[in-house]
């Protein structure tokens, strides 16, 4: 009971009260901030790495596909097309799924997208994949 | 100062109920095409005194028609569409068909333009990208390549008139300049400077510089230095027209005989400006020599000089008409 016997420090804990549960306040609120928007980042993070993956992965096969279709073909316009399926192959075995800190990935996932549709053009394919290309629709003139 | 006048020839409804966006001269400057919101191309031939409407081209595209360009042959035309293709039409006895549709896009094509070689062509979008293509002697069209180097819409497409360089503007507020390098195209120069949307492109006659147009009512000339060094070419802006355009400038093009270029402008007047001979080429100064202020009774969306005759300069407008202008330089 000793402090009852100094009214100052008594006095000041009472006093302080506001500051000091404030404080306290903060700090629990920002760790469980922390922890809730570790789960919704993580969660954000696995959704959007699996739209990546899966946008990636159907260029791969469609262009994989398209090797094997024209690999043996010998004509001039066929080795043509066959440039453009490696082209794409290559850009995506160079993208580098594992790293999402990757400073170029906005830049490299547009190469990627603009060679599989310039593939699509060549082959006469309607590009009509919009299950798993990402599109949009506003009206400009 | 406007000692230059220029003169309303003939005034005729080319798209009525809708926009006219763009008209075309063949190459010999005997007949025009033009497009239009109603989805339709329309062929101009002069008959007696007056010019008539000689075929409609009508289902090839979904939406409005923005753009049409003939081919340096003059047998064929290609068209632009907001239904993200574009059509190749050939002449066949007077009448044109459709020979191929060019899919690629992801959506509005707004503009399509023949290379001077008649073997390239170029296209852009809304989607930011602009696409070369190739033709063969079977009249097959190839992809040869996609470029991304702009960040918003690409307005308008433009080949240089002699070599195989190839310019673009964009919504950006950017111009960017390719070259074909080791088998592919790609960015040689942006060019910055523009504050808003730049809408269209010409080359002058030389090839040396650029005139660009823009939302930011100006209107840009740029010249290059290394246009065939190697690396990098390097672009600057020689001369910024401004405070003569009241609202934003659509469409600028070069004469290729006279050197006059003309406006089209969101104000609805139609300008004609000149460079002063006696001044630096380095540092140009263009006076404005010739203004209608009310061209068309809505927005001026193309201007575009007869190549063959000199100073007969055509011009479209929202409204849907299309106005032929005579224009007579003063010092001539």
């Amino acid at each position: 009971m000793a402090q009852a016997l100094t009214p100052g420090v008594s006095f000041d804990r009472i006093f302080l009260a506001d500051n000091r549960y404030q404080a306290e306040g903060y700090r629990e609120g920002y760790d469980a901030g922390i922890r809730q928007g570790k789960l919704e980042g993580k969660a954000h993070g696995a959704s959007h790495g699996a739209r990546v993956s899966a946008e990636v992965s159907f260029y791969y096969g469609f262009a994989l596909t398209w090797k094997c279709l024209i690999q043996n073909k010998e004509d001039a316009k066929s080795k043509k097309h066959m440039r453009c399926v490696e082209t794409l192959m290559t850009r995506i075995d160079d993208f580098p799924l594992g790293e999402p800190q990757y400073e170029n990935l906005l830049e490299d996932m547009q190469k990627i997208r603009t060679k599989f549709r310039q593939l699509c053009s060549l082959m006469n394919v309607p590009t009509d994949f919009s299950d798993y290309t990402r599109s949009n629709s506003q009206m400009t003139f | 100062m406007m000692e230059d006048s220029l003169v309303l020839v003939e005034r005729f409804d080319a798209h009525p109920d809708s926009r006219c966006w763009h008209v075309a001269w063949n190459p010999t400057g005997t007949v025009m095409a033009s497009c239009g919101g109603d989805r339709a191309i329309r062929i101009w031939g002069k008959e007696g005194d007056s010019w008539k409407c000689l075929s409609v081209l009508q289902d090839g595209h979904q939406r409005t028609i923005r753009r049409v360009d003939w081919s340096p042959c003059g047998t064929y035309l290609a068209s632009a569409s907001f239904d993200a293709t574009s059509c190749i039409w050939k002449k066949k006895n007077d009448e044109f068909e459709c020979l191929t549709t060019l899919e690629g896009h992801e959506n509005e094509v707004k503009c399509v333009r023949w290379a001077p070689s008649g073997n390239l062509l170029a296209t852009c979008s809304r989607d930011k990208s602009v696409w070369v293509w190739e033709v063969d002697e079977e009249d097959e069209y190839e992809c040869v390549t996609v470029i991304n180097s702009h960040t918003q819409d690409v307005k308008d497409v433009v080949w240089h008139p002699t070599r195989e360089l190839l310019a673009s503007a964009s919504y950006d507020n950017n111009i960017c300049v390719y070259k074909e390098d080791d088998d592919d195209w790609e960015c040689k120069a942006t060019l910055e400077g523009h504050t808003s949307t730049v809408w269209s492109l010409a080359f002058d006659p030389s090839g040396q510089r650029i005139a660009s147009c823009s939302d930011d009512r100006t209107v840009k000339i740029w010249a290059c230095r290394n246009l065939d060094g190697p690396g990098d070419m390097s672009w600057t802006c020689v001369c910024t027209l401004s405070g003569f355009h009241g609202r934003t400038v659509f469409d600028v093009d070069w004469c290729p005989l006279t050197g006059a270029l003309a406006t089209a402008c969101g104000d609805d007047g139609v300008r004609v400006f000149k460079e002063d001979q006696a001044t630096d080429p380095d540092k140009p100064v263009f006076s404005l020599v010739a203004h209608i202020s009310k061209a068309h009774s809505q927005d001026v969306n193309c201007v575009s000089w007869n190549p063959k005759e000199a100073g007969l300069l055509v011009s479209c407008s929202d409204n849907g008409d299309i106005a032929l202008w005579r224009y007579k330089g003063g010092q001539e």
